[in-house]
């Protein structure tokens, strides 16, 4: 990891952190690797980059919501006060570790690391819309979750009209 | 008490069975009054909720119980309304609200195969009816008319008269299958109350693949199209009426209801006739909840046959990833079938099932699998994408033998209102477990034909329960063994009828609501005809128990 890497991963964790910045500014350089198409989105601030970061890099979609990523962010912190301290230590390990996505959840939990539990919370807010577990759980996002995104050439999500009467018969994609 | 209301006939319970009964009665002239336990719902509400619920494959979690009147949820966790005796969970599923449980269903509107209504006489197994297939048939026309039954002829139910609507277009995923299991297997459209074309003011199918828990446009029948079809006839409605008591004379009639208003107020409602359409638990229940002096255990329960012989369909299934991409979620959730196996001589041994094809979009199932897997990255897509595409799933819908053992009971344990829970006491027995053995050939056999991969077999030893309650108030001719006669009416008490799928003896293996209903329907030609004093053929010349 070279000197400019720390230095960028430093920003996270900084008393004045970066504001209505780039992601790129963010990233240490193996994180940025994962999501170069990412490095220009707007951010508006550590924290939230850092959730930003972290959410492009577990659901390796090209395109975040900036609307979302506030919304869902917000629920999270409500729901666990660590977890943007959580999630930045996770940004820092991906980084300082180069773990790819698909290792990540394997590693944390033969580690038994405590930051294990934070992938599936961000993967199940992005993937789902679904934010808390049991009695807690919220609902922030439907036709908008990315579960529904990324299958929409091909399926509407549940309660909306797939087309015309019979529509359903010709050979999908 | 707060007031005294009065009718030709009291219905209890405003579902599709209730409300079909009670407007059948309000056409002919009578007054008529639903008491429904739950409040109004909207379709537009029930749509939000859903859209709006954390966990979307809870189909309960837009119907959540109201304080007064509950009813059984799972999730997220058991509200331990319905009590488990065991040995084996019976955890029901049901909705205590205006339309009752058919704001949520597959809206299978299978006719029973005539054979169902002899397994007693055919295969030494279950009870007769007291009635047959040609006395329900129908019946089962004018049930099929009014909710819009949609079907194709192959399906071994006779007709006299053609399916209102021809079948509902078949999903791609559904033609492949179709196409790759014969000859082995024939695969047909299922007999589902979903339009195929604008019927009855209602349009036609979308392809929203909500059905269950909610149809957002009504291309789907339900409960809650029956209760305003009954207010439209001239029947009153009255909700949040929660019946805990029915008084009657000293000859055993059935004088007056006794209800709970939300806030536990008590109103007294008396009528004529009583007709008890509560389903197949709620009905018992208030049964043995109205005990007296002269019925210690209860209405209808003098030879404590009620609440017994509770019955439904048990299912396993299996879940393959298809060779070909198929794309479950287009079109309605539950298309086709394979109804081979509903009857034969094998019902001696085992217990005879239908297998049901879903088309229920993959796309949160999958996620919550992808996420538990740990599966990140750029994977993440890629694998949705191929499950959501691949994934298909197949189940048996076993039936069930009518075992006194098994029954709804009342447990020691009181719900909100003071009132005592129901308790259920249930098992799967030896004649289900040889049905579900059979059909594992079957899964196989379909997972080769599909060119299946990654089988997963339900858990060795569990079955899913399909909220097809029913036995609990059995008709049939023996009083000993039975609640009811064949036209609905309490074996005990002259002027109390039974409406429910509770009434059906033996479980068949199609969905019960609309057997339930066609019993209900030609209950409620009965009760007119005799008040007309036109001849009905005597329930005690048909065959039967």
């Amino acid at each position: 990891m070279s000197t400019s890497h720390s230095a960028s991963v430093d920003n996270l964790v900084a008393p004045n952190p970066v504001r209505r910045g780039v992601l790129a500014g963010l990233l240490g350089a193996y994180a940025a690797s994962l999501i170069p198409w990412a490095l220009a989105q707007p951010v508006a601030d550590s924290d939230q980059g850092a959730f930003l970061a972290v959410s492009a890099i577990l659901v390796g979609r090209s395109a975040l919501d900036a609307a979302a990523t506030k919304r869902l962010y917000d629920a999270l912190l409500a729901n666990d006060a660590s977890f943007s301290a959580s999630t930045r230590t996770l940004l820092n390990l991906i980084n300082e570790r180069k773990i790819d996505p698909l290792q990540l959840q394997q590693l944390l939990d033969d580690e038994k690391s405590p930051l294990a539990a934070i992938p599936r919370v961000i993967v199940s807010a992005w993937l789902l819309g679904i934010v808390g577990s049991g009695e807690r759980a919220r609902c922030l996002a439907f036709e908008t979750a990315l579960n529904a995104v990324m299958v929409a050439d091909v399926l509407k999500p549940p309660t909306y009209a797939y087309g015309t009467y019979g529509s359903w018969a010709g050979k999908p994609g | 008490m707060a007031d005294t209301l009065s009718a030709d006939f009291v219905v209890i319970g405003s579902g599709i069975i209730g409300s079909l009964t009670a407007r059948k009665l309000a056409l002919a002239g009578a007054s008529v009054l639903i008491l429904e336990a739950g409040p109004r719902v909207t379709r537009g509400e029930l749509v939000a909720r859903f859209r709006n619920s954390p966990r979307r494959s809870d189909w309960m979690s837009p119907y959540p119980p109201a304080a007064w009147a509950p009813h059984p949820v799972y999730q997220p966790k058991d509200n331990g309304y319905l009590v488990q005796a065991g040995p084996y969970p019976y955890p029901a599923e049901y909705i205590r609200q205006v339309g009752g449980t058919t704001w949520h269903w597959a809206a299978h509107a299978w006719r029973n195969v005539p054979n169902d209504f002899k397994i007693r006489s055919l295969y030494g197994v279950g009870v007769d009816w007291p009635i047959t297939y040609e006395d329900l048939e129908p019946f089962y026309q004018e049930a099929e008319e009014i909710m819009g039954v949609s079907g194709a002829p192959n399906t071994g139910s006779p007709r006299t008269k053609p399916f209102p609507m021809q079948p509902v277009t078949e999903p791609y995923a559904m033609r492949r299958i179709r196409e790759r299991l014969e000859p082995a297997y024939p695969v047909v459209s299922n007999t589902t109350a979903r339009n195929s074309r604008s019927y009855d003011g209602r349009p036609a199918c979308c392809g929203n693949n909500s059905c269950q828990p909610i149809c957002p446009i009504d291309a789907q029948y339900h409960g809650g199209l029956s209760a305003d079809a009954a207010v439209a006839a001239g029947a009153r409605l009255i909700p949040d009426a929660n019946v805990y008591q029915l008084e009657h004379d000293a000859q055993g009639r059935v004088t007056a209801a006794l209800y709970y208003d939300p806030d536990k107020a008590s109103h007294r409602v008396t009528g004529k006739t009583f007709i008890v359409a509560a389903n197949g638990i709620e009905s018992p229940r208030l049964l043995l909840l109205s005990t007296s002096d002269k019925f210690p255990q209860g209405l209808a329960n003098s030879r404590d046959m009620v609440g017994r012989h509770l019955m439904d369909h048990p299912s396993t299934s299996l879940t393959f990833d298809a060779e070909e991409a198929l794309w479950l979620g287009r079109g309605p959730q539950s298309p086709s079938s394979i109804n081979t196996m509903r009857d034969g001589a094998f019902r001696s041994e085992h217990a005879p099932y239908r297998l049901d094809f879903t088309n229920i979009s993959r796309v949160d199932g999958t996620s919550k699998s992808l996420v538990a897997a740990g599966v990140y990255g750029p994977e993440l897509e890629k694998r949705l994408r191929h499950s959501v595409a691949h994934e298909l799933n197949v189940k048996n819908v076993l039936e069930v033998l009518p075992l006194p053992e098994h029954r709804i009971a009342l447990s020691d344990q009181k719900d909100a209102m003071g009132i005592p829970k129901p308790q259920a006491h249930y098992s799967i027995d030896d004649y289900t477990r040889r049905g579900h053995e059979r059909s594992q050939a079957d899964f196989k056999r379909i997972a080769e034909l599909m060119g299946g991969t990654n089988l997963r077999f339900s858990k060795d030893g569990d079955f899913a329960n399909n909220q097809h309650i029913c036995g609990t108030l059995s008709m049939g001719k023996d009083p000993a063994t039975s609640v009811c006669d064949g036209w609905g009416r309490a074996h005990d008490h002259e002027n109390l009828f039974l409406a429910s799928t509770g009434v059906l003896p033996t479980s068949a293996t199609c969905n019960s609501t609309l057997n339930g209903l066609a019993v209900a329907l030609r209950t409620a030609q009965h009760i007119l005809s005799a008040q007309t004093s036109t001849p009905t053929p005597a329930a005690t010349s048909a065959p039967g128990r």
